[in-house]
């Protein structure tokens, strides 16, 4: 939301569990970072707010992850505001936990498309109150009685962060360009970003795909990053055209090695599909869930010591190599990954 | 001997473009080519995880080498090695021109009208070619509780022409799906409560003529008319043209049928096995090749 400066933000450097105490609250509206299960989600810090009992969380975003598969395994997450509650894609599309939440009618979901929720963090981020976009006309996901935030009372105007209406239908005013549908701006509480290094006043920078992490930045109010590698600013500021988030916006700083396990790090390490398989399958059956949560998440003294629970031969095999990205010594599939030295498709046509 | 990679790229022009016989392929190997048919070598796709992107990636190395593949993460013209397993994966990313966000696959090149081709999956499709990814029942307390839309809703009614795959039941073909998540040629206009032609709903809107193309299934493959109604182009190999009907829950046009799919040639199956998942992330198996292939290997 646009918020005229009166003060500067001066960013602080905290552990995890500090962090999570000082900027999770009850009730708050949180955005993850990454894409799905699979690219640089924050799971540290939802792993932590799971440990630290935190509840009725509000999460805007615009998929499932990691972070929202273990927040909803311990039922943390009241209103699930999105356009996709999967969370794994190949390695358990499903969000197990979630559904059975649904069903039990103790989690609010309220679906938007992907375009629509990326347009809604643009509009936060820019400090506009809406955006209009086209998709997707004639879609239910656009029918006014399917408004669940509003059913359920809750676009009274109580809470300034929720929009009084889910979104507005209207023709085009300046081209004729048809009808268009004005979204809200998305404007979250907290957004928890996993970045690959962070200088120590704020700058950030990630490899890989951006996702819709500078938007969320922008849009929340207050700014957690969790990085790989904690380094001089002045490091940072050789080569700015490879930083993506501005210092000015960062509240705080965890550096946070293997923090993003099992998502990806793209050139740190990789995504961990054979663990995300064991997580869909403890999700499956309520005794088995606890089991894994008492495991590997209550059971850890702290997140060294749950990466530690992996293992070395795992994270080697995760270790990303320097010039791909990713690693070829995970089995994700049922036969190990082929040595390739080029795609086949420049290999025949070039570009 | 196995042969090095570089080796068994300099055998796909090699291998024969004849289809492969019955039993020498297996069904998803068959809709992963089907979906690489549909692939133009001048085409902007933006596909989906799962079966499309396997589809596009093979498209991508055989006949359409300079198709433009999008992933939704960001990815513009990603040129892959290894399979990705999301769309948000490295190895989508792989070469590709430049790498952004959301925005600039939504915003920039969809909205904008770059993308020529979407291809998508859904877990339910109505006559119309809309697309149901959300929930089977009443939408407040389903039977069933999809993930939900993703890009799909996007995707699916803002590119140029959009195929979908998807597994052919009963209760999956519908005459109206309970919940439409992706708008297919007929669908709501919300300020009239009337269901109806896209083509008015979206009246003025650059989108206006974009949608469903093609549907893919493990039965036949299928297209649309002039009024936007879905009929059976062909179905595949061993499949009756009854037996399709009788999976499908509305009343199927199978007056155009034009005989069967064609099987994957030898040369598609063996860039699929050995260039786009050998590691046996989205096919269930790995068969052994034909001799047609294997000797060729061997030689």
């Amino acid at each position: 939301m646009p918020r005229p400066l009166r003060q500067r933000k001066h960013v602080e450097i905290l552990s995890l569990e500090d962090a999570v105490k000082k900027y999770m609250h009850d009730g708050l509206i949180c955005a993850y970072s990454g894409f799905t299960g699979f690219n640089r989600n924050p799971v540290a810090f939802a792993w932590e707010t799971v440990r630290q009992g935190f509840k009725d969380l509000h999460v805007m975003d615009r998929h499932g992850s990691c972070c929202t598969w273990l927040l909803n395994a311990v039922g943390a997450i009241n209103i699930f505001e999105t356009d996709w509650m999967g969370w794994g894609e190949m390695a358990g599309k499903l969000d197990i936990s979630l559904e059975r939440r649904y069903k039990d009618k103790q989690i609010i979901l309220e679906d938007y498309s992907h375009g629509a929720m990326a347009m809604r963090y643009l509009a936060g981020a820019i400090g506009a109150p809406f955006i209009p976009y086209y998709a997707p006309l004639g879609s239910d996901l656009l029918n006014p009685d399917y408004d669940a935030l509003g059913r359920a009372g809750l676009r009274d105007g109580k809470n300034p962060k929720i929009a009084k209406k889910k979104f507005i239908q209207m023709e085009d005013p300046f081209y004729g360009d048809g009808e268009v549908v004005l979204l809200p701006a998305a404007r979250p509480d907290l957004a928890v970003i996993h970045v690959t290094q962070a200088g120590d006043r704020g700058t950030a920078r990630w490899r890989g795909v951006g996702t819709i992490d500078k938007e969320i930045a922008f849009a929340a109010d207050k700014v957690v990053l969790i990085c790989e590698e904690l380094i001089p600013e002045s490091e940072l500021r050789k080569t700015p055209e490879t930083n993506q988030i501005p210092f000015f916006t960062v509240d705080c700083i965890v550096e946070q090695p293997l923090g993003a396990f099992p998502s990806s790090v793209p050139f740190f390490y990789d995504y961990d599909a054979p663990f995300m398989r064991t997580m869909d399958a403890a999700s499956r059956k309520e005794d088995d869930l606890r089991k894994w949560l008492d495991e590997w998440v209550f059971g850890p003294r702290d997140w060294e010591d749950f990466i530690g629970k992996l293992g070395a031969k795992r994270l080697l095999d995760l270790k990303a190599d320097s010039v791909t990205g990713y690693s070829t010594r995970m089995m994700r599939g049922k036969k190990p990954a082929p040595r390739m030295t080029m795609p086949l498709s420049v290999a025949r046509s070039g570009f | 001997m196995s042969k090095s990679i570089e080796e068994l790229m300099e055998l796909v022009d090699k291998m024969p473009d004849e289809p492969a016989k019955s039993g020498e392929y297996i069904l998803p190997e068959l809709m992963a080519i089907a979906v690489a048919r549909e692939v133009r070598n001048d085409d902007i796709v933006f596909a989906g995880t799962g079966l499309p992107m396997v589809g596009i990636m093979t498209a991508n190395m055989l006949d359409a080498p300079h198709a433009i593949l999008i992933y939704e993460s960001g990815i513009c013209d990603g040129k892959t090695m290894h399979v990705p397993m999301s769309v948000a994966d490295q190895r989508a990313a792989n070469m590709s021109s430049t790498l952004g966000g959301l925005i600039d696959t939504f915003g920039y090149y969809l909205q904008q009208g770059f993308v020529t081709l979407g291809f998508l999956g859904g877990a339910a499709i109505d006559k119309y070619g809309g697309v149901n990814l959300t929930s089977i029942g009443d939408y407040y307390s389903p039977a069933h509780r999809f993930p939900g839309s993703g890009g799909n809703a996007d995707i699916g009614a803002m590119a140029g022409r959009t195929a979908f795959i998807i597994l052919q039941e009963k209760r999956r073909f519908l005459e109206r799906n309970d919940y439409t998540t992706t708008p297919g040629w007929w669908c709501w206009d919300f300020k009239t409560r009337e269901w109806k032609p896209k083509k008015e709903v979206w009246k003025d809107t650059p989108f206006a003529d974009c949608g469903p193309d093609s549907v893919v299934t493990d039965m036949g493959l299928y297209r649309f008319d002039e009024d936007g109604i879905m009929y059976l182009e062909s179905s595949h190999p061993g499949v009756t043209v009854a037996q399709v009907k009788d999976n499908c829950g509305f009343d199927l046009n199978v007056e155009r049928v034009k005989g069967k799919t064609r099987a994957p040639t030898y040369k598609e199956l063996f860039v699929l096995r050995e260039f786009v998942d050998p590691e046996l992330i989205f096919m269930p198996l790995k068969m052994d090749y034909p001799p047609a292939i294997q000797s060729i290997i061997d030689r």
